[in-house]
């Protein structure tokens, strides 16, 4: 089946309709012209040439087939290479699934149940049975379509095969079990977020829009890139900086010349490597040329404006919960001294500090070369993303910082800073920004590590948020995917019990949704295919990772 | 700001705004616990989704018990005050004013607290020792504490779909509550609901609730919202006004499902093939 763009020739957008009457994500897809209609349980091809009404009714019976399992796999199986029992089981089946959901379909639609036909069977095996004995049995009219047994069966051997993972209770689980996640297989459902790979919003845009690319197997992630050739070539996007030891970049500090140390969780042996990786901060190699610096692009402002803001008490307000005595008291003795006494003389609890510190990590390995949606890498998506990130929580009066990061080997996790919590937000931000060049692997754990670690140094603020932005692809050298993947789910639980929400953000890359959830764990993570989608994900995100974050920070009693 | 969100209804036959019982078609026993839990002083927390006659619901238990009905729209900066009340100046003396929950602690009223989990934990903690056994409303700022009249009621609203919801309604709240369930009624009575209420026929309020029934299977593919009996009758409203059902539905039901160009595409593709182009 090809995922290609469905919706672009109008039918796409039938498939909220088909998906409505067959109550599950169903797309429609242009079919041959002139060729009946039929679908391979996912999608639903029609001749786009067909009226609209035509496509209508052929898209619902379609579907009504599917609500009404007329096409489970048990039937599909017999009428395998036997087109002319498909058609009789098509003329019984369709009027009776038709029927089967009449109170949901379209009064149009309603009108080609033929009654009669429908009361012939109460069953797929009844109309398989009465499509095999001798008895007549009308044509199906033609905006019954047709049924494909082969296409159906093979859609359903793979759903079979990745149905194996069972969802994980949506209760709140404690710290523990939280940093338990890669006890079980490693499909822990988020359920902290609205918009993840398992939410409502994600699987809204998986499925409706369906341009998620699929991840091919087969292969390293990023083995394609060139700089995987050899482990001597020059680190791009940044070379190896030496300390300067300048005392004021405080940040600095935090990673000696030699870079610092992280332990890394062993997902075979169960138990912390101590020191494993170890980080290094490489000054990102400023490009010529950056665009400026664009306000708010994706409208992200408003979707941020509410979040992580803290409650002042304010005086001398002409509204609140409490009076102000000093106030009370000028203002009486201004009044009797014979002048206008000032009316605001209350306290009033304001909800407009500004408490949060982010910390954008964005992946720059060789994977994040790949072609995404919309003709733009995954790479020049993801760096839209994060400038716009940047921007908006700046202009916020967020404390904001920007790191970029890529590996070669746990001796060599490079990250770079783009823009440290206490730099300005200038144009060479931008032109850092702009001059980082995907390569080499992607050992996310210890980026996570690293920048939790950061965010938690000088953050500065109470309410702290990590934001990966990744194609959740975590692979290196002796970290294959599924080490990659418990480890950074480890990772971000670590920071989570430390008080740090995380968000991680996979913006047009085709990482499929298992792989996202086995590498993000229960932290808030979304996919979406194009970067224009961030203000309808950014909010709810950013909001059930900082609630997320909540308890533990409370718990332990750390700013 | 003490008025905010705050409408009273009085019910009690003194000043009766309404003469007449609010239009409410029960669809399980949900009056009988209602009532049952009234007599006995218990708190009830109604969950359900937005637009599901919760409101509604409610309006019609305070005609039946003769209750004023006090209601709150809670949101994350209401204050303990907000609910309670506050000192204010007057000339040169300070005057306490009564907040909503306090006028409903004194007079006897059903307080209703819609969307309460949107307001902030510490003010809602406020309620609890008038949620339990003591119906009691302490007022630090006046240094009393008072019980409360007979016939006070308190009742709380949520939207177990939002998802901040659950983690935010503590524990300690929810367990001083009785719950009662709304969901969305049966396509009959919804179709029922929507003609009394929007003033339509029956069967064009059957082709609107056959739309709104379609649209809420799509929540398992992701459409956060879903649409409501509210927004059906919205629709049936303007229907009523002369609109065609398409035209009708696209202003009233996609127009406020949704903001996302693709999805709004969709529910017109939909609109278009439950709806006629014009009307009946």
């Amino acid at each position: 089946m090809s995922t290609a763009e469905v919706h672009d020739d109008g039918l796409g957008r039938l498939g909220l309709l088909a998906s409505a009457i067959s109550g599950r994500a169903l797309r429609v897809a242009p079919g041959e012209p002139g060729e009946p209609a039929w679908t391979d349980g996912r999608v639903v091809f029609v001749d786009a040439d067909s009226g609209p009404r035509e496509r209508v009714a052929a898209l619902a019976v379609q579907a009504s087939l599917l609500a009404a399992g007329s096409l489970h796999a048990d039937v599909v199986r017999r009428l395998q290479r036997r087109p002319a029992l498909a058609r009789r089981y098509l003329g019984v089946e369709g009027h009776r699934a038709l029927a089967a959901i009449a109170d949901l379909l379209p009064r149009s639609v309603r009108s080609l149940i033929d009654a009669a036909v429908a009361a012939r069977a109460d069953s797929p095996a009844a109309s398989l049975a009465a499509a095999l004995s001798r008895e007549a049995i009308a044509d199906p009219p033609h905006s019954f379509g047709a049924i494909r047994a082969r296409p159906l069966l093979a859609i359903d051997r793979a759903e079979g095969s990745a149905a194996t993972h069972q969802p994980a209770p949506r209760e709140q689980r404690g710290v523990l079990a939280e940093l338990a996640e890669d006890d079980d297989d490693g499909t822990a459902v988020d359920f902290s977020s609205p918009v993840g790979g398992g939410g409502a919003l994600g699987r809204l845009l998986g499925h409706v829009l369906g341009v998620v690319r699929q991840l091919n197997g087969g292969g390293p992630p990023g083995a394609d890139a060139p700089t995987h050739r050899t482990r001597a070539a020059p680190p791009a996007g940044g070379h190896p900086v030496l300390s300067h030891g300048m005392a004021e970049r405080v940040e600095e500090s935090a990673v000696g010349v030699q870079g610092t140390t992280y332990p890394e969780w062993d997902v075979h042996q169960r138990r912390y490597r101590r020191d494993w990786c170890t980080v290094q901060e490489v000054a990102p190699r400023p490009a010529h040329s950056a665009p400026p610096l664009a306000a708010d692009r994706y409208g992200l402002r408003r979707a941020l404006l509410r979040l992580g803001t803290g409650f002042d008490r304010c005086q001398r307000r002409v509204q609140g919960d409490d009076i102000d005595i000093d106030a009370v008291v000028e203002a009486r003795v201004m009044a009797i001294a014979g002048s206008a006494p000032d009316e605001a003389v209350y306290v009033e609890n304001l909800r407009r500090r500004r408490d949060l510190a982010v910390l954008l990590l964005l992946d720059t390995s060789g994977s994040a070369a790949e072609p995404g949606a919309a003709g733009h890498t995954v790479h020049e998506q993801q760096r839209a993303a994060a400038a716009a990130l940047t921007v908006a929580l700046h202009e916020l009066g967020d404390r904001v910082a920007l790191y970029a990061y890529h590996s070669r080997g746990r001796s060599a996790v490079h990250v770079a800073p783009v823009k440290r919590f206490d730099d300005d937000l200038d144009a060479l931000v931008m032109r850092r920004l702009h001059g980082l060049v995907p390569g080499a692997y992607s050992r996310l754990g210890a980026a996570i590590r690293h920048g939790a670690a950061v965010l938690e140094s000088w953050g500065g603020t109470s309410r702290r948020l990590l934001v990966v932005l990744s194609d959740g692809l975590a692979y290196d050298h002796g970290y294959e995917l599924a080490c990659g993947a418990a480890d950074a789910r480890r990772a971000l639980a670590e920071a989570r019990r430390r008080g740090t929400g995380c968000v991680c953000l996979t913006i047009g890359a085709g990482t499929d949704a298992d792989t996202l959830r086995r590498v993000f764990g229960s932290a808030a993570h979304a996919a979406i295919p194009r970067t224009e989608q961030l203000r309808q994900v950014i909010g709810p995100l950013f909001r059930s990772a900082l609630r997320s974050a909540e308890v533990p920070r409370r718990r332990g009693g750390q700013r | 700001m003490s008025g905010d969100g705050v409408r009273t209804a009085r019910l009690d036959g003194v000043s009766a705004a309404r003469a007449s019982r609010p239009y409410y078609v029960p669809i399980a026993n949900e009056e009988r616990v209602f009532k049952a839990a009234f007599r006995q002083g218990l708190s009830v927390l109604l969950k359900g989704p937005t637009g599901c006659g919760k409101t509604r619901f409610l309006e019609a238990m305070a005609f039946d018990l003769d209750r004023a009905l006090i209601t709150v729209a809670c949101h994350d900066d209401l204050t303990t005050a907000d609910l309670v009340g506050r000192f204010l100046l007057r000339g040169g003396d300070t005057e306490w004013v009564d907040g909503p929950l306090t006028r409903a602690v004194r007079e006897g009223a059903i307080c209703y607290l819609d969307e309460v989990v949107e307001a902030r934990q510490d003010t809602t903690v406020v309620l609890h020792p008038l949620a339990d056994h003591r119906r009691q409303l302490p007022i630090d700022r006046l240094g009393v504490t008072l019980d409360a009249a007979p016939g006070f009621c308190l009742v709380v609203s949520y939207n177990p779909g939002y998802q901040s919801v659950l983690k935010d309604l503590k524990d300690s709240t929810r367990q001083r509550m009785v719950a009662i369930e709304f969901g969305f009624p049966p396509a009959e009575i919804e179709a029922q609901i929507v003609a009394h209420e929007a003033g339509i026929g029956h069967d064009a309020a059957a082709e609107l609730v056959r739309l709104g029934q379609a649209i809420r299977r799509l929540e398992t593919t992701g459409l956060r919202e879903v649409a409501s009996t509210r927004v059906l009758i919205a629709a049936g409203r303007l229907v009523a006004e002369g609109l065609s059902p398409r035209e009708a539905a696209r202003a009233a039901v996609a127009g406020p499902l949704t903001d996302d160009a693709t999805v709004t595409s969709g529910l017109v593709e939909m609109i278009n093939a439950y709806l006629a182009d014009e009307r009946s």
